[in-house]
């Protein structure tokens, strides 16, 4: 099978939601099962997935790509060359994001069968989910900044429509409205670094941009315009992927239906920007990949911070998204992109576990999110129990699980990293980070399902969740085993998965490289271009330090995590120390963590707050100093309108008027000549003739 | 000629034969059937089905044929990729007024006649097609007369009522006119070069110093032929009073395909009867003795400006579209007088939307012209909120054809200001500029009637039945699609600008 093949079945791949969207769009009201019909092309791509998919990794190590000239104005004048062209293209680490995002997708539209029964706009759901899938696949497969771009706003569209999707409720509807204009922050940032790449290249094609910069073409001839150009597309991954200072919108957006928080705020969408600057690597610089680093650690480390104190399940699910994501652009910083995107893949799986999990609970508590009044739902929910375990362990990075292979990939990555440029701030806050999230998933997993039930009348009538909600389940639970990453638990580094991921090689000039980075033979002037293409984890350097940080890293994080449930169990289980105390006893450090970091309040009071005094600010300014001064001036000015109202009056007007007067009288005139008599037809005819017979005849 | 030389030219008319066949047969049929006839169009159809197979056959090979004498390089027919490209453009126009026609109440009412509306269109097809290849002045005006004395029928097919009648009267009699001085134009012609080959004109054009006087009042006389056909000015006047009294699947069809076949034969007539030679950067150098540039211009600025000055005014639908395609045919000549191969492109490009713009807006006309008989731009009041499909596709096209983006119509507009950018016509693209401004005055008249006019209580309905429902999208859609993507287009319209001879 031709590698163009893989292309056509990955375009089907990528329209047939679009199709699913529009028709259940339009005919959904009439026909009420026609939500099916999205269901069944869900399935038909997750099928078309597996099959390019086994594709690719079996027969194609090569990159297959596919390209298109969309708009062709050829040798334009002033402009010269103008020719925008799209494309898709499979590589390895494309094909698995298709499978990613296709299964958690059609297990979700499985596991909404069921949550959602008996909504009033039950088909508008299903379409809203077709065009996201739609959206979705379209950032997997672009192979240029525009499709991207453009893909990427049509996800943050659809997260916009769905988040907001019960838009009766006022906090649903400011929900959307929040994650959409924080998301314009970052896109607007995106888009420009696109255009300072598209002005110098003329082009968005992700392989001519590389291959430009690769041969030493540097945006203005200046190594500080790679650098922001590179922190401004990162900036797309700043608001997508809820990276701090913009995460705020996340938590926020769990007002969407939990289903669709499990695929869009959870598993997909929000990876997208994690897999975004794992796809466009190679143009980041050392001071653009610092940046990246300590974006991620921060926002790991504070969004770990809250999520320990906080009581809505969701929340605590939201804010380990958060920090998470967090975890994975770090690892891109530090150079770890294999890790970073190994991390994105075993997350999607157990983070859409745990959303669907609690999904399943707050179903079978009557839409409860309070963790306080719940608690022994074990007896009654075993399915959903024993599952949200598995992917609690894989996320707290216990060894047998997938979490721990990536996480621990990506902490050895901070270490070497630490251990070779000496900014040890990133791996201790990603151990901490790692301590904590141990720590807050089993105080979660205690409060809600073991204990005493807290609230009787709601354990009470608590079941165990049809199959259409377990079986998506018990599917995603398989995923978060080990072996299906690798057969050695506990180390990835043999595994099949870290072996298809493709070598990203670095093009940006050497100087601009973290010295790890840089090719080891440093190259003469001549030859200076012909080494620059190699592998950045071949670095000898890097390897080394990855090889030596293993162990320690392992070692060390295994014991944070131990700590970290340890303590769950001391206080939630054992109740050998009282949850309230503690929080008493640092009363500041409790409030700092349940609020938030403040951020929500900060933002209000300086960004918000500051708009609307400005504008207040003005409206007075207006009022009282350019008021006064109009009204002093008015006086003045009425002595002059008066002169130059009779000026436009005659004058003006005049020549606007006589213009359009002239264009009908025209008009009219030459209608005259219609008269609708043939032997004037003729006759005029004729006349002209002779007209233009002394016009182009010599001797007249 | 011997026989087997006439035989192997004849495998170059395939598509052509395949119309007279279909001619022939819908004919027959006509004659045995006498009472039921509705299945006639449907022969008519597959007919056109076969013809465009032929097409597609042909597209790509260059070869001429009907050479009647040992001595001459080229025939009497050329078959190119641009003759083809055209024909293409004829077949399809020919495909979509015979739905148009099913549909039409006025064609339904003379049923009984149905048959000889038929012929009468496979008729013009036939001079049409020819037309769009005629390498030879008596070829020219023989399938010239053809299309001609066929729509001259067709026009006045209604002739129970007194507007056709009137209509196809003044046709005849204009056109008679105009046919009998190009004529007279080509036998001047004939006198100065002793051929009727456009190539050996041209070849005989750039040795000898020529006669300039008899040859400017020929060409001009030769002129007055092709811009009747295409309704430039001068040669307009009877456009309107047609356009208006002819059916309206008739009147769609002569400002399109009868158009095309036009400007086929104008850019050959100008492209191989008086190019000398072709740049490499794409420009073509004129013969002496014809300024065509600046003839062009002067009936190109005057084209497009009466087109649209009038068309302010009309309150007609059907009348202010004519006037529009005589606009049209303005910004058409415009491209051409760049004289560069990227003029060639914009005319292809341009035809291919304007094919489907225009072809959508007399369709929109036609339907409400069947429910309610009536053409007037105040019946349209209202349209938005009680037809919304209706409206919303007519939108389309009248965007389309006031050039405004994101529809095919800026396409077609953005090559052809390109051409003349390149070519530094500027001010002839800044005419062209304006005069288009001018025009989306009378488009958007239509949409303020239709959307923005509240409904009254004698505001119509109209229900759009499926079958004009599935014509209209599959015009309203490409519409809105080819002015999104449009390389497909570009690269058949780039492929066909081969003229055999160059």
């Amino acid at each position: 099978m031709p590698g163009s093949n893989l292309i056509s079945l990955s375009l089907i791949i990528l329209f047939l939601p679009l199709i699913g969207f529009i028709t259940v769009l339009l005919f959904g009201k009439r026909f009420s099962k026609l939500y099916n019909l999205e269901i069944g092309i869900l399935a038909t791509n997750l099928i078309l997935t597996i099959f390019v998919m086994f594709q690719k990794l079996m027969y194609f190590p090569e990159k297959i790509a596919n390209r298109f000239t969309w708009i062709n104005f050829g040798n334009v004048p002033f402009v010269g060359e103008l020719k925008v062209e799209l494309g898709i293209e499979l590589t390895n680490v494309t094909v698995l994001m298709l499978f990613v995002v296709n299964l958690i997708s059609f297990l979700v539209h499985v596991y909404s069968t069921k949550y959602m029964e008996g909504d009033i706009r039950f088909s508008r759901y299903y379409s809203y989910l077709g065009i996201f899938t739609f959206s979705m696949l379209g950032i997997v497969l672009a192979d240029n900044f525009l499709m991207m771009y453009i893909f990427w706003e049509l996800v943050g569209l659809s997260s916009y429509l769905l988040i907001g999707f019960w838009y009766e409720k006022d906090s649903a509807a400011d929900a959307g409205k929040k994650a959409f204009l924080t998301n314009r922050i970052g896109d607007m940032g995106m888009w420009l670094g696109i255009l300072i790449l598209f002005t110098n290249y003329h082009t968005f094609t992700f392989d001519i941009i590389f291959e430009a910069i690769n041969a030493g073409n540097i945006p203005f001839a200046d190594n500080g315009w790679l650098t922001a150009a590179g922190i401004l597309i990162f900036m797309g991954a700043i608001g997508k992927s809820a990276q701090f200072p913009l995460h705020v919108w996340l938590p926020d957006a769990m007002e969407g239906p939990t289903p669709v928080s499990a695929l869009i705020h959870a598993a997909t969408m929000v990876a997208a920007g994690v897999y975004m600057i794992v796809k466009v690597f190679a143009i980041f610089t050392a001071d653009a990949l610092l940046v990246i680093a300590v974006i991620g650690a921060l926002t790991s480390f504070i969004s770990a911070t809250i999520a320990l104190t906080q009581n809505d399940i969701k929340k605590v699910l939201a804010y380990s998204t958060v920090s998470q994501l967090g975890y994975m652009v770090m690892a891109v910083g530090v150079g770890a992109y294999h890790y970073a995107f190994f991390h994105l893949v075993t997350h999607a799986f157990f983070k859409a576990l745990l959303f669907l999990g609690s999904g399943s609970v707050i179903y079978a508590m009557h839409h409860e999110q309070d963790m306080r009044k719940m608690g022994g739902l074990k007896k009654k929910m075993p399915i959903t129990y024993y599952t949200f375990l598995i992917a609690t362990l894989a996320i707290s990075g216990v060894p047998f699980f997938s979490g721990f292979l990536s996480k621990d990939g990506i902490l050895a990555g901070t270490y070497a990293f630490g251990s070779l440029t000496g900014h040890w701030l990133i791996p201790v806050l990603g151990f901490l980070v790692a301590g904590m999230t141990a720590f807050y998933m089993f105080r979660l997993v205690l409060m809600t399902f073991h204990g005493e039930p807290r609230d009787h009348h709601k354990y009470d009538h608590a079941h165990e969740s049809p199959w259409a909600m377990t079986i998506p389940l018990i599917t995603l639970a398989v995923l978060s085993f080990w072996i299906t990453y690798t057969p050695n638990p506990v180390s990835s580094d043999a595994g099949w998965f870290l072996n298809k991921i493709e070598n990203q090689s670095t093009v940006v000039p050497q100087d601009t490289r973290f010295e790890f980075m840089q090719t080891e033979d440093v190259p003469n002037e001549e030859n200076h271009n012909n080494h620059t293409e190699q592998a950045v984890i071949h670095s000898e350097h890097y390897m080394h330090a990855m090889h030596e940080a293993h162990y320690p890293a392992m070692i060390l994080s295994l014991v944070l995590a131990s700590l970290g449930i340890l303590f769950a169990f001391v206080v939630y289980y054992w109740n050998k120390v009282s949850a309230d105390k503690m929080a008493n006893a640092v009363p500041f450090l409790y409030k700092f963590s349940l609020n938030k970091w403040f951020f929500d309040e900060f933002y209000h009071s300086t960004f918000i707050r500051g708009t609307i005094e400005t504008s207040k600010g003005l409206s007075v300014f207006d009022g009282k100093v350019i008021d006064g001064a109009v009204n002093g001036s008015a006086t003045i000015t009425r002595g002059f309108s008066k002169i130059s109202g009779l000026f436009d009056q005659y004058v003006v007007d005049g020549l606007v008027n006589l213009t359009a007067f002239k264009i009908g009288f025209f008009g009219f005139i030459f209608k005259k000549t219609q008269t609708g008599r043939v032997q004037n037809y003729i006759l005029l005819a004729i006349l002209s003739l002779i007209v233009l017979f002394i016009i182009f005849l010599p001797f007249f | 000629m011997d026989l087997s030389y006439f035989i192997t030219s004849l495998t170059t008319i395939q598509p052509e034969l395949m119309v007279s066949a279909t001619l022939l047969v819908v004919l027959v049929f006509d004659l045995i059937f006498k009472q039921k006839k509705t299945f006639i169009p449907y022969i008519a159809l597959a007919g056109l089905v076969a013809t465009f197979f032929f097409l597609i056959n042909q597209f790509g090979i260059s070869q001429t044929a009907f050479i009647t004498s040992a001595e001459k390089q080229y025939g009497i027919f050329s078959l190119d990729p641009f003759g083809t490209f055209f024909k293409f453009i004829i077949v399809v126009s020919s495909f979509l007024v015979i739905l148009m026609s099913i549909s039409s109440s006025e064609i339904k009412n003379v049923n009984s006649r149905s048959g000889e509306y038929y012929t009468l269109i496979f008729g013009m097809i036939l001079g049409m097609m020819f037309l769009a290849s005629a390498n030879d002045l008596i070829l020219i005006y023989i399938s010239l007369e053809l299309l001609s004395l066929s729509s001259y029928v067709l026009a006045g097919f209604l002739k129970k009522e007194r507007r056709p009648s009137e209509a196809a009267m003044k046709y005849l009699l204009f056109g008679a006119i105009s046919s009998a001085i190009m004529l007279f134009g080509m036998s001047l012609f004939y006198g100065l070069f002793a051929t009727t080959n456009l190539n050996v004109i041209a070849s005989l054009g750039s040795v000898s110093g020529m006669e300039t006087i008899t040859l400017t009042i020929s060409t001009i006389f030769i002129f007055a032929g092709i811009g009747y056909k295409i309704s430039s000015v001068p040669f307009h006047f009877w456009t309107p009073d047609v356009y208006e009294g002819a059916p309206i699947p008739i009147t769609a069809y002569l400002s399109v395909a009868s158009k095309s076949a036009g400007f086929a034969l104008l850019v050959r007539f100008v492209r191989v009867g008086f190019t000398n030679t072709t740049l490499e950067n794409g420009f073509w150098i004129l013969l002496e003795g014809f300024d065509w540039q600046l003839f062009l211009t002067i009936i190109a600025i005057a084209t497009m400006t009466i087109g649209n000055l009038i068309a302010l005014w009309q309150d007609n639908l059907k009348r202010m579209l004519a006037y529009s395609s005589i606009a049209h045919a303005g910004y058409l000549i415009a491209a051409l007088v760049a004289f560069n191969n990227e003029s060639l492109l914009a005319i292809l490009v341009y035809f291919v939307f304007y094919l489907l713009m225009n072809f959508g807006a007399f369709y929109v006309v036609m339907v409400v012209k069947n429910k309610h008989n009536t053409e007037d731009i105040n019946d349209y009041d209202g349209f938005g909120t009680t037809s919304p499909f209706l409206a919303v596709v007519m939108s389309f096209f009248l965007f389309s054809l006031a050039g405004v983006p994101p529809f095919a119509g800026f396409i077609g507009k953005l090559y052809i200001f390109i051409a003349l950018v390149d070519a530094k016509l500027l001010v002839l693209a800044i005419i062209a500029l304006l005069n288009s401004t001018v025009s989306v005055y009378y488009y958007m008249r239509v949409l303020k009637h239709m959307f923005l006019t509240k409904k009254t209580d004698n505001s119509k309905t109209v229900e759009v039945d499926l079958f004009d429902k599935v014509v209209l999208l599959a015009l309203a859609i490409p519409t809105l699609v080819l002015g999104l993507y449009f390389s497909g287009v570009v690269n058949l319209a780039q492929n066909s600008i081969n003229i055999l001879g160059f």
